[in-house]
């Protein structure tokens, strides 16, 4: 015969909702723990330096007679067009502060779930590992978005009220669409390469040491191999160079390197889906003993 | 009635690595112990129970739903691991506030269970304190209260009380014997025999990845029927006591203790020997100090079962 208990507990009473977005507590976790960090408060300040030097660099264009003492011959740089947001999005600095923000903020979002044995505390909760990796990808996002689409989408902005008039969107009317699609580029790709990065070690140092070398070791490797053979399909080798091969295609320009734009998108994509399938494997709840 | 936890035929390895063969069992609600010494396979048991991985035959049931991936089912289910699990550079509510939220909980609903968890375990007073600098015992009373925090039906804890000192012990054991008598599914594993004697007296045997023996303590010890019970009576005259049961056919050996204190009587009818006991004892004038079963405890139930 069954056991009777005396049932003292009560059930909570409150509505459980089924969430559509179970991996934003992570998400939100995640980013408030990074701002925690002192140098990287910094860094994420100095990170907006090259959106700002944009920003004045629009207002200038519509002010060039105050400001003709400043640019003198140089009053192409101050066109807006297209190109003007192509040479945003696809700068040097730019692409090197976003690895930096990579390396200090992102490196340990895996790499620390993996030390510290976190996995199958969340996997033991109504979350999945797609889930998990949703709000892990959600946080680098955040912080891709903030540097491209935001301001991309405020340079319009400002040029439009700047110059007081429609003209550049209806001269180039998709402007806003490349903005997205660059920036949606570029949060894809950091979100697969900080990510797979992240699990491929529990020690977070690792992981930011990979993180830079891995930027630069491909950029090195193609100036190396590019001064030898002389060969612009050595490009592929650079995260960097694809990355702005890309981005130079999606903004209507004319791509730096000679060869066809799409082998870029094609690196960046089978980078992608290895990170993907890489990133199955290892995330998981549980130690697998070998 | 469907149980709570099943496993049927439930079989995983890692590699070569057999971790659970063919393990089939049914719990109930109430305190359930999982006993087995180090790698006996508990830990793979609860991670297959939990839905944390996928067995490689047979199935793992919740309330008779199959448990990988059913990630809703998951609700219902408070999982204490055996290892640590923290962000260390965040306090303790922070932690379990965000585990809380997980659960689909709103932020201020969540704020309040980690509080009443937190209380539970007695970590209030720390609670914001970064988890860094709380001690082996309060890591250990904080797995618990993320466990609890969400008020499941079903908890499984994986040796909750390693690393407590006793008297964290003593309130940890008292917590899960309330959760237990308030009808919750608790599943508790551990090494140390006598910690889950002071919770239950239900419990299940895993040795070498197979389950050994399930039942009730008495029922298993019942169950060993070739090894005879020990008596020990401690007393005066262990000697003109042991005289004494020399005639009797129920006793099947005796020996005497240490220093010639006690005398340790093995018997296949321990019902006949306590019966004669009192008799004996007023007859010969012996001066008792204490009569116990020094086998009738989760040890020796263990030792019988793995063969020592």
């Amino acid at each position: 015969m069954a056991t009777i208990r005396e049932q003292g507990y009560s059930h909570w009473d409150g509505r459980l909702i089924e969430r559509k977005r179970p991996w934003w507590p992570l998400t939100t976790l995640g980013i408030r723990l990074i701002f925690r960090k002192k140098n990287f408060r910094l860094l994420f300040a100095l990170s907006f330096i090259p959106a700002v030097v944009y920003l004045v660099g629009i207002y200038a264009s519509e002010r060039m007679e105050d400001f003709k003492f400043m640019v003198r011959g140089s009053a192409q740089l101050l066109k807006i067009d297209p190109a003007f947001f192509k040479s945003y999005f696809t700068l040097d600095p730019l692409l090197f502060l976003m690895v930096m923000l990579m390396v200090f903020a992102c490196a340990g979002l895996i790499s620390d779930d993996l030390k510290h044995n976190a996995l199958q505390l969340y996997f033991a909760r109504p979350l999945g590992k797609r889930d998990y990796l949703l709000g892990k990808s959600a946080i680098i996002a955040f912080f891709v978005l903030l540097l491209t689409l935001i301001p991309g989408l405020v340079l319009i902005i400002f040029k439009l009220v700047f110059a007081g008039s429609f003209g550049l969107v209806r001269s180039y009317p998709w402007l806003p669409l490349a903005v997205i699609g660059d920036s949606l580029l570029l949060t894809v790709f950091f979100v697969c390469y900080t990510l797979l990065l992240s699990a491929l070690s529990r020690n977070r140092r690792y992981v930011m040491v990979m993180l830079f070398t891995v930027y630069l070791g491909t950029d090195i490797a193609y100036a190396i191999m590019h001064s030898i053979f002389k060969n612009p399909y050595f490009a592929l080798l650079s995260i960097k160079a694809n990355l702005q091969q890309a981005g130079a295609v999606l903004f209507g320009q004319r791509p730096p390197h000679a060869f066809p734009a799409g082998l870029s998108f094609g690196v960046i994509l089978a980078f992608c889906l290895i990170a993907a399938w890489i990133l199955q494997r290892r995330v998981r709840g549980v130690e697998v003993i070998k | 009635m469907t149980a709570v936890l099943e496993a049927r035929h439930l079989s995983k390895w890692y590699g070569n690595v057999l971790g659970l063969s063919d393990v089939s069992l049914a719990l109930e609600p109430g305190i359930t112990g999982l006993l087995g010494p180090n790698g006996a396979g508990k830990s793979t048991l609860m991670k297959l129970l939990t839905g944390q991985m996928k067995p490689n035959l047979g199935q793992a049931l919740v309330r008779g739903e199959r448990v990988w991936n059913n990630i809703p089912l998951f609700r219902d289910i408070g999982f204490c691991p055996e290892a640590d699990a923290f962000y260390e550079e965040i306090s303790g509510w922070e932690f379990l506030t965000a585990l809380v939220r997980l659960h689909g909980i709103g932020r201020a609903e969540a704020a309040e269970r980690a509080e009443k968890a937190l209380g539970f375990v007695e970590l209030l007073a720390d609670k914001d304190r970064r988890i860094r600098g709380y001690s082996r015992g309060m890591r250990q009373r904080l797995k618990i209260a993320q466990a609890i925090a969400h008020d499941p039906a079903i908890i499984i804890l994986d040796e909750p009380l390693s690393g407590l000192d006793p008297l964290g012990k003593r309130k940890v054991i008292h917590l899960i014997r309330d959760y237990g008598r308030e009808g919750r599914t608790v599943l508790v594993s551990s090494h140390v025999l006598p910690e889950i004697e002071a919770m239950t007296l239900r419990v299940v045997l895993i040795h070498q990845g197979k389950i050994f023996a399930a039942g009730d303590i008495p029922y298993i010890r019942d169950l060993i029927e070739k090894h005879p019970h020990q008596i020990s009576v401690r007393c005066d005259r262990p000697r003109d006591l042991a005289a004494r049961f020399v005639g009797e056919e129920c006793v099947l050996n005796m020996s005497f203790g240490p220093e010639g204190r006690s005398l340790l009587l093995e018997t296949f009818k321990r019902d006949v020997v306590f019966g004669r006991l009192p008799g004996i004892i007023l007859e010969t004038g012996i001066r008792v100090e204490e009569i116990t079963s020094p086998d009738d405890n989760l040890q020796a139930v263990f030792d019988y079962l793995v063969g020592k």
